[in-house]
């Protein structure tokens, strides 16, 4: 091994020292027993790309090809993360590939891809690990012998890695990202042949791809992450808010959506508030209510029909955009029930603003009973007739405000 | 209607909730401080049947149960035991979470620029319980009570349209 090494050395290899390979190694290993690990579906991803990935390394392909690798480690949190991505690779890109930071500089593009893809790291693998690393470099060197091939018989199979961008993984989102094409990029002179199948163990990763002339280090990485998770949980955001679709960036999104939750809660306490005012007039009996049958419309209802005078009432919607202008309206003094008659002649101009709304009535759940207290009811009645007029405008508001559709099209 | 969906789960609770508001007071005048009483009993009901008739436990339930409680037993100043435990376990949760979010943030603070963590503080008041989150958890949970709200709205909507009549 040690001659490996020298060799190694000799070879003016980027700057890398066989102490620090080895102090690198050492940290390796410890850094592999506090991995974390998350993507179950990589492993089999990475057991299916397998064979096509043996297939194709064995051929000398041209340049346009890459292989794809796995990278077995968990790179968030991890601080010693940098130095081990940067143990291959040295600092230099490599030929036009921009994708696999572990493979090593070599102009001549005489290097090895295969890594292990295991993560929880065994004695065993951690030794054959370093025996890879070595070989690795090693690849660089046997330009243009063959001999490196069997020095890759001990080498795991690899993984699926992107050879264009980022590729992260996580939890499930794993399989719809992955880019299971198979696509080589072996060094021009020397044949690798890639190992057998993988002892890759079950486990799960979060695989994160730097892209070309992003940094590599560990806090950006978790950043570059992060960022991911976000972005993706904003798009979730844009299909529930309505009328996000227009909307660009995250301030502007964030502001939609504080906009939209507000609207909701305050239609909320408005309902709440018109269901209070509205009892007042009402009782009911729910226990009997089936859950599966859905009501004819009042107008069939039995009750309705034996009070023709109060056929307006239905109609009438009671219109507090919040619970001040309630308060406001109900303080006022109770009126003669003449009034009650031009109630009704202004409440009818609302009914046909109330039946674009009536579409959710045929989803309503029926009343057993129905009592109507015509001495409580008109009592409301009046008080509620008294400023319909002020309703009326305000019930156009509130019909926007229910609907909310910032697009005024759809109006 | 799905019989098992959360709009129908949430639609029995509430009318449930609606019926014994009805029985518990008798259907007097209607004056404004008792319709303003009767409608904070509803809205306290809507919020509460909302939040048990969610599948998944959420944050934001938890932080209004515990809202609701913590104010009717405010009111009475009694407090049980259970109220209690349930306190203790909320106020860890949000202990831990407050953990969480301040490792997340030293580590990942500079990835959110300063404006947007102005707007996620206004949605942080919105979204119950979402004080002690971070960002991540905190775009989840709205997701989650966005969902919820809509469910509860359409339903309240639907209610109010069918007493009006």
């Amino acid at each position: 091994m040690l001659h490996r090494l020298e060799s190694l050395e000799s070879c003016n290899y980027n700057g890398m020292d066989v102490a620090v390979l080895e102090r690198q190694a050492a940290r390796l290993k410890w850094q592999q027993q506090n991995y974390v690990v998350q993507n179950n579906n990589l492993v089999e991803l990475c057991a299916s790309s397998m064979p096509q990935f043996q297939g194709l390394i064995g051929s000398n392909i041209g340049s346009g090809q890459m292989v794809q690798l796995k990278r077995p480690e968990v790179f968030l949190g991890s601080g010693d993360f940098q130095e081990f991505v940067n143990f291959p690779v040295a600092g230099a890109e490599f030929g036009d590939s921009e994708k696999l930071d572990l493979v090593p500089p070599e102009a001549a593009a005489d290097y090895c891809i295969s890594r292990t893809s295991s993560c929880q790291m065994t004695a065993l693998n951690t030794s054959v690990m370093k025996e890879e690393r070595e070989d690795m470099v090693l690849e660089k060197m046997e330009s243009t012998t063959g001999s490196g091939r069997e020095s890759f018989n001990k080498r795991k199979p690899e993984a699926v890695a992107d050879h264009k961008g980022k590729n992260k993984r996580i939890k499930g989102e794993g399989e719809s990202e992955v880019k299971t094409k198979c696509s080589t990029e072996i060094s021009r002179n020397s044949s690798k042949e890639n190992s057998k199948a993988s002892e890759v163990q079950k486990l799960d990763y979060i695989h994160v791809r730097a892209r070309r002339g992003q940094a590599t280090d560990s806090h950006s990485l978790a950043e570059r992450a992060r960022r991911e998770k976000i972005s993706m949980k904003m798009k979730c955001l844009q299909d529930l808010v309505p009328g996000c679709n227009k909307i660009t960036g995250k301030a502007g999104m964030l502001d939609e959506i504080i906009n939209y939750v507000q609207s909701l809660q305050r239609q909320v306490e408005f309902l709440s508030m018109k269901i209070a005012a509205l009892n007042s007039s009402v009782q009911f009996n729910v226990e009997n209510l089936p859950m599966k049958e859905f009501p004819a419309y009042v107008a069939n209802f039995p009750a309705a029909a034996k009070l023709p005078a109060m056929a307006g009432l239905p109609y009438f919607q009671l219109n507090p955009l919040q619970k001040e202008s309630v308060n406001c309206m109900l303080n006022e003094s109770i009126l003669p029930a003449q009034t009650a008659t031009e109630g009704i002649a202004s409440a009818s101009v609302s009914i046909s603003e109330q039946s674009l709304s009536s579409s959710s009535m045929t989803q309503l759940q029926p009343f057993s009973t129905w009592n109507m207290d015509p001495q409580g009811s008109s009592s409301n009645l009046t008080v509620i007739f008294h400023s319909s007029s002020i309703v009326r405008v305000e019930y156009i508001r509130i019909w926007h405000l229910i609907r909310y559709t910032p697009d005024t099209d759809t109006s | 209607m799905n019989p098992s969906s959360l709009k129908s789960r949430f639609a029995t609770r509430f009318l449930r909730a609606l019926t014994q508001i009805h029985a518990r007071k008798p259907i007097c005048p209607s004056s404004p401080t008792e319709i303003f009483r009767r409608y904070r009993r509803i809205k306290a009901a809507a919020d509460k049947s909302m939040a048990y008739s969610v599948r998944s436990r959420r944050t934001w339930t938890g932080a209004v149960l515990w809202k609701l409680r913590s104010r009717s037993c405010g009111r009475r100043s009694v407090k049980t035991s259970t109220l209690v435990k349930s306190q203790q376990a909320i106020e860890k949760k949000t202990r831990h979470e407050k953990q969480n979010k301040n490792t997340t943030t030293t580590t990942g603070g500079h990835g959110v620029g300063f404006g947007v963590e102005a707007t996620a503080s206004e949605l942080r008041e919105l979204v119950p319980g979402g004080e002690a989150m971070d960002y991540c958890n905190l775009l989840d949970e709205t997701a989650h009570y966005i969902k919820c709200l809509t469910t509860q709205v359409k339903v309240m909507k639907k209610i109010a349209d069918f007493y009006s009549l």
